[in-house]
């Protein structure tokens, strides 16, 4: 009897250890994951928020000053221009990614011959290496190269492309969309192909022109993905680097410095690792804004 | 009927014709870069392209390779990509399963954590993350590049948004019949996400292969440069002929391309999932 009751108590101790067991193992799964991210995420931002409080040049121990970092930065006349820079350069890319992602996943969408063939040629400026992108569209700036080649029968003369302060951020925008845009025509693609057609057809019989068409019908029904596409370019640019610093250099006279490259020489050229990490939490923040809408998207169009 | 069919066909050949104008634009500067590799030096400040090059330098290849340890650098950006894109296909696959089917407390907190970790990418972490690898003694060193970089959320999301719709009775039926959580997750699961697999298999690589601002920052001997710092300098060392930097940029892109085409027919479903990357 006595046995029995034993086993009857294991079992029953085993059957509640099930569900709690199962538990543990999902946990186990995300545990690495956990750990990686407090080591390499969580706590450098932390250490970061740290910083931007101090004078910190690694030789000697970082010395607590308050937010002089933060009001130092802020009169600083380079941080402005490179904070306007990132906003002006995120606008932009964006806007330019948007317009010509979704113009082209429409054109596609009318079901073209060889639809195909353009999606895997475009889809090449995504699978090149990105610093091949920026070394050759260098050259193609080249005020000798090969875009005012193109440009010569316009009649608009040599246009130096780089060194000019107001052209050269727009060319680097030029190149973001080159390389972003048809990508994000797929992402937009995915989202046309998910109307439904009955919409269209009732709307063919009522004789509906195109134009209102995708104005009343195509527009509405993709609104969250052309949300998704603007919060993920956004976050995509607000975090470049390596096309101002290999295109231009940052140049002219600081015309293209985008934040990241300013935290990267503050910190690595001049030393200045508190400053940097006041800068970092400035771009952090930027970055949390667009963040938080992804997130929040994500939790509108589906349950967690 | 007819005025249908006649509006069908302008509408068609009226996108035809940007669609076209843009995927010329989109290619020129590809094949721009193709040419000039194997174009002679002077030809490159001429004043017109000459698309087709007369001579075919294919010596630009070899001479590129060697005016710098290009062999070491292509070699160590290999070991690196190979890690990250390991160390990603292992890691995210388990946090994405278990984020999908596993229920327990905390469960959307913990989700919400790895999906805020977008928003610290290297560029805003990457003074303390400097200071990290330099306390662990890892400057100069193959896991000093590529740890932080092991684990990327976007593959967890990837991994966790596929895993949600495959149905969790198969999970419950493997149970009964006693089958231990990780062969469920072998034999059950993972089959069935091979288009999510390939898709992260293929950003995980090309993203460390891309790599620029944190090599730059932990490397500063050849040993274990990667092959875009090398890239880079190779510019700025004078007399450098941009031809050659050229044959090596091609060369940079063909272990992206091959990935890709390996994995395209797996990428086409997981790639419409995917639009968190660029």
């Amino acid at each position: 009897m006595l046995r029995i009751g034993r086993a009857q108590i294991s079992v029953s101790r085993w059957q509640l250890g099930y569900e709690s067991r199962i538990q543990l193992w999902g946990i186990l799964f995300i545990l690495p994951t956990i750990l990686f991210f407090m080591i390499f995420k969580y706590g450098p931002m932390l250490w970061a928020i740290y910083l931007s409080f101090t004078g910190y040049d690694i030789v000697t121990e970082p010395k607590f000053i308050g937010l002089n970092n933060y009001i130092n930065i802020f009169k600083d006349p380079i941080f402005l221009q490179a904070l306007n820079n990132t906003l002006i350069y995120i606008m932009g890319s964006t806007i330019a990614i948007t317009v010509l992602g979704l113009g082209l996943a429409l054109i596609i969408n009318t079901g073209i011959k060889a639809s195909r063939f353009f999606m895997s040629s475009m889809f090449l400026t995504n699978i090149m290496p990105i610093l091949a992108v920026c070394l050759v569209w260098r050259f193609l700036f080249h005020p000798y190269g090969l875009v005012n080649q193109f440009l010569s029968p316009l009649g608009l003369g040599r246009i130096d492309w780089l060194t000019n302060s107001y052209l050269a951020l727009p060319a680097i925008i030029i190149v973001t969309a080159w390389r972003f845009a048809p990508y994000f025509m797929v992402v937009f693609l995915a989202g046309l192909l998910a109307v439904p057609k009955e919409i269209y057809e009732a709307a063919d019989i009522d004789g509906v022109t195109p134009i209102s068409r995708f104005l009343r019908i195509t527009l509405p029904m993709i609104s969250p993905i052309v949300f998704f596409v603007v919060v993920v370019s956004a976050l995509l640019c607000a975090r470049i680097f390596l096309m101002p610093f290999i295109i231009t250099g940052g140049g002219p006279g600081g015309a293209t410095r985008v934040l990241s490259m300013l935290i990267y020489e503050t910190g690595f050229s001049y030393l200045k690792m508190g400053r940097a990490a006041a800068i970092s939490v400035i771009l952090f923040l930027i970055m949390m804004v667009f963040t938080i809408l992804q997130i929040r998207f994500f939790s509108k169009t589906e349950e967690y | 009927m007819g005025k249908r069919i006649a509006t069908f066909w302008s509408l068609e050949w009226l996108g035809l014709l940007p669609l076209a104008a843009f995927t010329f634009l989109i290619v020129l500067p590809i094949v721009w870069m193709i040419s000039t590799s194997f174009q002679s030096g002077e030809k490159m400040y001429q004043l017109t392209t000459e698309w087709i090059p007369s001579v075919f330098h294919w010596e630009n290849y070899p001479n590129g390779l060697s005016r710098a340890a290009f062999p070491r650098f292509f070699l160590n950006s290999f070991i690196i990509s190979a890690a990250v894109m390991i160390g990603n296909l292992i890691f995210c696959t388990l946090a994405g399963y278990g984020l999908s089917k596993y229920r327990f407390r905390g469960d959307k907190i913990l989700l919400l954590l790895i999906l805020s970790t977008l928003m610290l990418p290297m560029e805003v972490t990457l003074v303390p993350t400097f200071l990290i690898i330099r306390k662990l003694n890892w400057l100069n060193t193959y896991q000093g590049i590529f740890a932080p970089l092991l684990i990327d959320a976007f593959g967890i999301f990837l991994m966790r948004q596929f895993m949600l719709r495959i149905p969790t009775d198969y999970i419950e039926a493997a149970r009964i019949d006693g089958a231990g959580e990780f062969k469920i997750l072998w034999k059950i699961i993972i089959p069935q996400c091979k288009p999510a697999i390939a898709t992260m298999a293929i950003f995980s690589f090309r993203d460390s292969w891309d790599q620029f601002i944190w090599p730059l920052v932990v490397v500063s001997v050849d040993e274990y440069r990667t092959y875009p710092l090398g890239l880079v300098r190779f510019g700025e060392d004078y007399g450098n002929p941009p031809t050659e930097q050229m044959a090596i940029a091609v060369l940079a892109t063909i272990p992206v391309f091959l990935i890709f085409w390996i994995l395209q027919r797996s990428l086409r479903t997981g790639f419409t999932m995917s639009g968190l990357k660029g």
